[in-house]
């Protein structure tokens, strides 16, 4: 048993046609040479040819010996079965186009989706030793997390024994010439060695040297691939190059390579310099990436960090009971409920796969219950059930190896539809691709497929009494084949009422999220940011300046009816948390919000007591806040009646690089809440500050329209042009299209999740209709009987639906209980909708009973039309 | 002479005849029989088949019943397993056939079959000897 002898029986099966030309050939000459000695010894020829074939044995029986001798029996079998099966799909294109379409749709849609989970949640991070990568946080509590401030940072980075590269990363924005207009761009203000945490090699160039985060380096950036191509041209003279960032000029000193970097937001890099001024512990605004040294585990490095924590335990007082917390890169990338979304939505695919499996089992058993008397032929000549089955079993398999590879190319396609919608809502570093790995699942599908929809075919196909199916009287399928279908409907419609369940459920959740009140007024209003450079605007006047031109210019257009600055988007942007100290009684966090004395009454956020902010809140008069209903109801529980005319002390930031610092400010007003972020969470504390007083760089500008506010954007751009000409206008959007992003993470899998919920009822509408239609055609005498015996049409019509009635209400019994057991893994994706919420359950099997009854109608009236003359006559 | 039955009957059927219905006979086994073609080969040299299948009888005189037949799986198989060669030559009646001939590895393994065959019979009838 070597090698050589293993291989040539595996290459004889290719070339088998010629081996058996050879062994015809020997036993032609054979014969012949057997002859002529036989008529040499006197014998006629007649005679000399029955004594050859006499002496030569059983010719069939010793070729059979041969093929076992000369390769491997099961391969060979194999190899016809499968050309067998082909041949057969190819003589039935109906049968084959239905089976494969269904399975090319449920691996298809499988394959995709398993691409999304794995390069969102499965596949390790696309850079090198990625578990190697952590992410450092100040953690005010164990459980949160904070961004660090500069000297902390500077202590961080001096622990080399720990890091091998360590950076900060905080978001920019700047405006880009082009052709006169200028443009927006997002980019990362981080540290020299921040490409080495992620190990990435520039593809182009180089990135930043160390040194070049330090005051005084030349100005340098990086960009994106994807920036690199749109905007310059893929020209690979790009290094001599420079990138005006608000009107200063970076030299363009390397090209990142194509891949992750190109999914984020950020499309250039430039080193962040810590200027004198800002080096404190108070603005804790930096998010810290890092790379461990080789050989130092995490909790190695949280020890350490833990060392060090305590050694700065005096100049950390103020923050005593803060700490420092490493976590793994990629904990943060991914949030639970996308982790949750994106696995329901996969448990919904493989639903709809496995109803598709139904379908193609059914129509197998359907097919296989015509091939009876072929089986029974095949065993009375010697087959074993074994070969029955295996046959049969590669005849599925053919059908399985089509319907995956349909599968490939339809996920190939799905993914290509649907990536650009979904990206927004994956970290950057997924990698949606169809590689091995999915292609591995792919193939594990199809065998999972073939034991689904084929082996229980197979074997009823096989077995049973053989001779029952070679009498006359045969007319082709056996009872218990339909009864084994109906079960399979059975099975099918329940797990589809699962699924449109869950739909319903969804749907309900969403729709409730959407009727939240967001407090604020969301038709025709339009939002942009902008950003202040410093060179333009170098301290708090000219800034302010600013605002109040820019207002009054942009009231003053056509169509406009409200106009204001502020630094946070309503319904996104997440203020920072700053605190806030009622002297003597209360300190706690809450959100603040510069605004200027426009911004409630273009939001429409109404008063409740006291005052908004006004004009006349200027930057040399009292410090005022006004804190919305949320901040004053908790004041309230420390016995603050009403809260307008207390002061309070807000530690405010500065403008610019200027830290911040603590103000005893008075509390004017309280206003309404509007919400801020999450839709899902309570209400936040919100305390607004006007920006004359807090006036900041990163803005953004609101106006309310008479008409549709995109209409409007020329004019808007013009007069903001006419403030400052040197300014971008960035994320234009309007309210509506904000509001529609904040809900993105709950609408796109419900709506999917439908999607798919329809699909499955389709599926299993199929499903009835097939089993019923069967039944009609089995029933045919029996139905003519009843005609003949008296029934009237409608009473024919009403057996047919009666049958898919039963069918149905069985299907949705095992739904139903099956919901109750499932449906608990999506209590945390639902908003103020309970898993048993009984109108989304009765909705979800109306639905399926709806379209059940619509698939049951066809048989149903071809039944009434049954001739009872013919149906008798025939046999 | 009537053409050898060199297409599968009825499509495919005929394919799956399992377990032969014409094993009543004693056929030489296979270990045998391959002892046999290798210490022929040995003895007379390359033969093609028919030869090496009549030599057998004679030697044999007929009193085993070998299907004559019979041995060509068992050359495919010794072939495969590197003991015998294969060539193409004429026979007798002018036909194309392929003529065996022995390896240096065949001869090789006609000593070990030898050697393994003395041993058997040596202590099967040293068995069937012992009296007590």
């Amino acid at each position: 048993m070597n090698l050589r002898w293993v291989l040539t029986r595996f290459v004889a099966q290719f070339r088998k046609r010629r081996l058996e030309r050879e062994l015809d050939d020997e036993i032609l000459a054979h014969l012949e040479l057997a002859e002529s000695e036989a008529i040499a010894a006197g014998l006629s020829p007649e005679e000399a040819h029955r004594e050859a074939l006499r002496r030569f044995g059983g010719i069939a029986q010793m070729k059979e010996d041969h093929v076992d001798n000369r390769s491997v029996r099961w391969m060979e079998n194999l190899v016809r079965d499968f050309r067998y099966g082909l041949a057969g799909l190819g003589r039935d294109p109906g049968f084959a186009a239905i089976a494969v379409g269904l399975l090319a749709l449920g691996i298809g849609a499988n394959t995709a989706m398993f691409s999304i989970v794995d390069g969102a949640l499965l596949k390790p991070l696309p850079f090198p030793e990625p578990e190697r990568m952590v992410r450092v946080w100040e953690a005010p509590t164990p459980t949160t997390r904070n961004g660090t401030t500069t000297l902390t940072f500077l202590d961080w980075k001096r622990q080399s024994d720990i890091f091998e590269a360590l950076s900060v990363e905080s978001p920019t924005r700047a405006a880009v010439e082009t052709n006169g207009a200028p443009e927006a761009l997002s980019g990362m203000e981080v540290s020299a060695d921040y490409f080495n945490v992620f190990g990435v090699r520039p593809r182009i160039g180089r990135t930043f040297a160390a040194g070049e985060d330090q005051p005084g380096a030349a100005p340098v950036v990086v960009l994106s691939y994807s920036l690199w191509k749109s905007r310059f041209g893929s020209e690979p003279a790009i290094l001599d190059r420079d990138l005006r960032l608000d009107g200063k000029p970076y030299r363009i000193i390397g090209i990142l390579p194509p891949g992750s970097f190109d999914r984020q937001e950020a499309v250039y890099w430039k080193p962040l310099i810590f200027v004198p001024a800002q080096m404190n512990r108070l603005q804790h605004m930096f998010q810290v990436v890092g790379r461990l040294r080789a050989g130092v585990s995490l909790a190695q490095a949280q020890a350490k960090m833990n060392i060090l924590r305590a050694s700065l335990a005096g100049d950390l007082a103020d923050w005593k009971d803060w700490t420092f917390a490493v976590d793994p890169f990629a904990r943060a990338l991914v949030g639970d409920t996308l982790r949750r979304s994106i696995y329901l939505v996969f448990g919904a695919v493989v639903i709809v796969l496995l109803i598709a499996c139904a379908n193609v089992a059914n129509l197998m058993l359907a097919k296989g219950a015509g091939r009876r008397k072929e089986m029974a032929v095949r065993a009375a000549l010697g087959a074993g059930r074994g070969r029955l089955i295996a046959q049969l079993l590669t005849e599925s398999l053919v059908l399985c190896l089509l319907g995956g590879f349909a599968g490939v190319v339809v996920a190939q396609l799905l993914l290509r539809a649907v990536t650009p919608l979904v990206a927004t809502s994956l970290p950057f570093t997924a990698d949606v691709t169809l590689d091995l790995r999915v292609l591995g699942f792919a193939a594990a599908a199809v065998t999972a497929v073939l034991i689904l929809a084929g082996l229980l075919p197979s074997l009823k196909t096989s077995y049973g009494k053989l001779s029952n199916a070679l009498n006359l009287g045969a007319r082709g399928s056996s009872g218990s084949t339909a009864a084994m279908r109906r079960m399979i409907v059975i099975g099918e419609v329940a797990i589809s009422v699962v699924l449109i369940c869950g739909a319903a459920l969804l749907f309900k959740s969403l729709a409730k999220l959407q009727q939240v009140d967001a407090g604020v007024r969301i038709d025709h209003v339009i939002t942009m940011s902008t950003d202040l450079p410093t060179a333009a605007y170098p301290n708090a006047a000219s800034a302010v300046r600013f605002y109040d031109a820019v207002t009054q210019k942009l009231r003053w257009g056509a169509g406009v009816e409200q106009a204001s600055v502020t630094q946070f988007v309503p319904l996104e942007g997440e203020p920072w948390g700053e605190g806030l100290n009622l002297p003597g009684t209360a300190s706690f966090t809450v959100g603040l919000k510069p605004v200027d004395s426009w911004y409630f009454s273009t939001m429409q956020i109404s008063l409740k007591s006291g005052r908004g902010i006004q004009d006349r809140d200027r930057v040399n008069t009292q410090p005022v806040t006004v804190i919305n209903e949320e901040t004053a109801r908790y004041l309230a529980k420390f016995g603050v009646a009403d809260p307008v005319g207390r002061t309070v002390n807000i530690s405010l930031p500065g403008y610019g690089s200027i830290p911040e610092s603590n103000v005893n400010v008075l509390i004017v007003g309280v206003i309404r809440s509007e919400r801020t972020s999450d839709w899902q969470e309570p209400q936040r504390m919100v305390a607004y500050v006007p920006l004359s007083q807090v006036p900041q760089q990163h803005i953004n500008l609101v106006v309310r329209t008479q008409i549709d506010p995109l209409a409007l954007m020329a004019g808007i751009r013009k007069a903001v042009r006419q403030v400052d000409p040197n300014l971008a206008l960035g994320n234009v959007r309007t309210m509506e299209q904000v509001k529609e992003q904040s809900t993105l993470w709950a609408k796109q899998p419900t709506w999917v999740v439908g999607a798919f919920a329809a699909v499955a009822a389709l599926l299993a509408a199929l499903g009835v209709y097939g089993v019923l239609a069967h039944a009609v055609t089995q029933q045919r005498r029996e139905i003519g009987i009843r005609m003949a015996l008296g029934a009237r049409q409608g009473d024919v019509l009403l057996y047919v639906l009666r049958n898919a009635l039963s069918m149905l209400l069985v299907g949705f019994a095992g739904g139903l209980a099956g919901s109750f057991a499932l449906t608990r893994v999506l209590k945390n994706l639902l908003f103020n909708v309970s898993t048993l919420d009984p109108t989304a359950l009765s909705i979800g099997c109306l639905s399926m009973a709806l379209i059940g009854m619509l698939a049951a109608w066809v048989p149903a009236v071809r039944a009434t039309r049954v001739d009872p003359t013919l149906a008798l006559r025939d046999e | 002479m009537t053409a050898v039955d060199s297409q599968p009957v009825g499509s495919y059927a005929i394919d799956m005849l399992a377990p032969n219905l014409s094993k009543a006979r004693e056929d030489v086994p296979y270990g045998t029989l391959d002892l046999l073609i290798l210490k022929t080969l040995e003895t007379m040299g390359p033969m093609h088949g028919y030869r090496i299948a009549r030599r057998i009888e004679q030697v044999a005189e007929n009193l085993v019943r070998l299907n004559q037949g019979s041995i060509y799986p068992a050359l495919i198989r010794l072939e495969q397993q590197g003991w015998i060669r294969t060539q193409w030559g004429v026979s007798e009646t002018k036909r194309k056939v392929k003529f065996y001939s022995l390896t240096r590895a065949g001869l090789k393994q006609l000593g070990v079959e030898l050697a393994n065959w003395e041993r058997t019979t040596t202590v099967v009838a040293r068995v069937l000897e012992a009296k007590s």
